[in-house]
């Protein structure tokens, strides 16, 4: 891999282009999580009574967490990068340059990563609001981390299916059969115990609920059981994830 | 003058298509070197590969003594492109677009600054520093690719049709500069399906067809070896062809019948003129003879799609 510190100029060039969306970008940031801590949280949260002692939005903002990082950090890798390469051609006049294809690639994945930790921070402003914060304050510092951490993850996941896509459309089936069914079957909204044995099983295939697992924990303080595993589980698939995902977006963007 | 790209063999296939076949050539330092040719003739590819953005199939290809390749950062930071399409970042102000390519080429932001304002005004677009690109002609567009070329002062300039869409005064402005930085000792590959673009820029060409290199040299000298001095265009049906030709053997020059159009290649546009007028036919014209003609005798008159 041809990977440099020009890594820091893509993304200063994609801070450039964000002065013009950044209000719009924020509004969606803010309202979303805002819809979910409201509905299930409030709404719902008030049928469920005390989660494992605490309010029910105490279970739910953890989870949110991760997901709402998730969502732009994939958005940002394939909306976002597709406009670059194929609308905007930014990708053709950057690898003129020394900056190389994959320092692009991994610039966009860095981007894509900033984007979810803003939203993350955004809806824990929100979630801050309702009354519900991390247990100290090294464990907010600890969850900046993670969020950009995820960010990789779910960035590379998606850049993947932008190497491959033909247009906007092809991304609706990963949105549609892999964002959302993760959504709901990772623990964001309620946990996973009570499960048939083979939904169990298939969770743990899905990243978003290691995600989600290590969210919860690092925010409540209870050291989960197989908390170990799954952050190692998350490091491999995001190592794995980011390899790949350069590679064959080297594959489509030289020829 | 030393040699600054050599390519021997040089090949480009993408999968069963080649693009590029075996092709050898040489681009002396300071001068303008183009590429002719019909569209799909290789010219970008060849070019592509010259400023490392395309892989070298097989073959050699040197730049400044380095070998190509999409890896060498080293070359990429001596060589400036003026790309066919119009790839600037719309996200950003035309200042902001030289800024950033500035970050790019690792010159920082007080000597970007300096550049900015200088290539601004060599190009002509000064008043125009913050606007945004969709405020911008398609003219001021390509004069900005321009600017953006030279933020890292490169030794090497390839310039792939860099006056593609224009109105006659915008290409000409884009001639002057491209004409004022050779003068300032920059090499430039040209690649165009203008005869008059390649006529008025480069120093030596050579005309591509299929991948391959049909021709080179300097473009007057392609003229005189190809097609002669003058070229003399009779507009008559082709049962006269024979009647005509007959009267005009002893003359020796070439001819040649496209459509409605019967083409004389020769030295003695004079000579053959007298003769022609003699036969009182109703459509003559008599002019020297251009780089059109070769482009057109050595690539042939069909259309290439």
């Amino acid at each position: 891999m041809s990977l440099s510190y020009r890594i820091a100029y893509v993304f200063l060039r994609n801070l450039y282009s964000y002065k013009r969306f950044i209000l719009p970008t924020f509004l969606v940031s803010l309202v979303e999580p805002l819809f979910y801590l409201v509905t299930f949280g409030v709404g719902m949260g008030a049928y469920m009574g005390a989660f494992g002692g605490r309010p029910y939005l105490h279970f739910l903002v953890p989870g949110v967490l991760a997901s709402t990082a998730m969502m732009s950090s994939s958005f940002e890798c394939l909306y976002g990068t597709f406009v670059k390469i194929v609308h905007e051609k930014v990708y053709d006049s950057l690898v003129a340059t020394p900056v190389s294809a994959d320092d692009a690639v991994a610039g966009d994945i860095a981007w894509g990563s900033f984007r979810g930790l803003v939203s993350g921070g955004l809806m824990m402003t929100v979630a801050l609001a309702m009354g519900v914060a991390p247990a100290a304050a090294w464990r907010a510092l600890v969850l900046v981390l993670f969020l950009v951490f995820i960010g990789v993850l779910f960035g590379s996941l998606a850049m993947i299916v932008t190497s491959i896509s033909p247009s906007f459309d092809f991304f609706s089936y990963y949105t549609e059969l892999v964002i959302t069914p993760m959504l709901f079957f990772s623990g964001v909204f309620f946990p996973l115990d009570r499960f048939p044995g083979w939904m169990k099983a298939l969770a743990e295939f899905l990243p978003l609920t290691h995600a989600v697992r290590v969210s919860r924990a690092l925010f409540g303080g209870a050291a989960a059981p197989g908390l170990g595993w799954s952050l190692a589980l998350l490091a491999a698939v995001a190592a794995a994830a980011f390899t790949v995902s350069v590679r064959m977006m080297r594959k489509r963007l030289i020829k | 003058m030393g040699i600054l790209v050599r390519a021997s063999g040089l090949t480009k296939k993408y999968g069963d298509l080649v693009a590029v076949d075996g092709i050898d050539f040489e681009i002396r330092e300071g001068e303008c070197f183009g590429f002719l040719g019909p569209n799909g003739a290789g010219k970008t590819t060849t070019v592509r590969m010259i400023h490392c953005v395309s892989p070298v199939t097989s073959g050699a290809l040197t730049v400044g003594g380095m070998p190509s390749g999409i890896g060498n950062r080293a070359l990429k930071k001596i060589t400036g492109v003026i790309p066919q399409e119009i790839d600037l970042d719309n996200d950003l102000t035309v200042a902001e677009n030289l800024i950033i390519f500035a970050r790019f080429f690792d010159i920082g932001r007080r000597e970007a600054k300096a550049r900015l304002a200088e290539l601004l005004r060599f190009v002509e677009l000064e008043a125009k520093a913050g606007s945004k690109i969709s405020e911008l002609s398609t003219g001021m567009k390509r004069r900005l690719l321009i600017a953006r070329a030279l933020i890292n002062r490169p030794r090497l300039i390839v310039a792939d049709e860099p006056t593609t869409g224009l109105d006659p005064q915008a290409r000409h402005l884009i001639w002057q500069r491209l004409r004022r930085l050779k003068s300032q000792g920059a090499t430039l590959v040209l690649t165009t399906q203008y005869m008059e673009e390649a006529q008025q820029l480069c120093d030596r060409l050579v005309v591509m067809h299929q991948g391959r290199i049909l021709k080179e040299g300097a473009p007057a000298r392609l003229i005189e070896d190809e097609i002669g001095r003058e070229v003399v265009e009779v507009r008559t049906p082709p049962e006269d062809d024979a009647r005509i030709v007959g009267r005009l053997d002893s003359l020796g020059c070439a001819h040649e019948r496209v459509g409605d159009t019967l083409y004389f290649y020769c030295r003695d546009g004079h000579g053959l003129m007298r003769k022609l007028l003699e036969l009182d036919l109703p459509s003559i014209l008599n002019r020297p003879a251009t780089l059109e003609d070769v482009f057109l005798k050595l690539t042939g008159r069909g259309l290439h799609e």
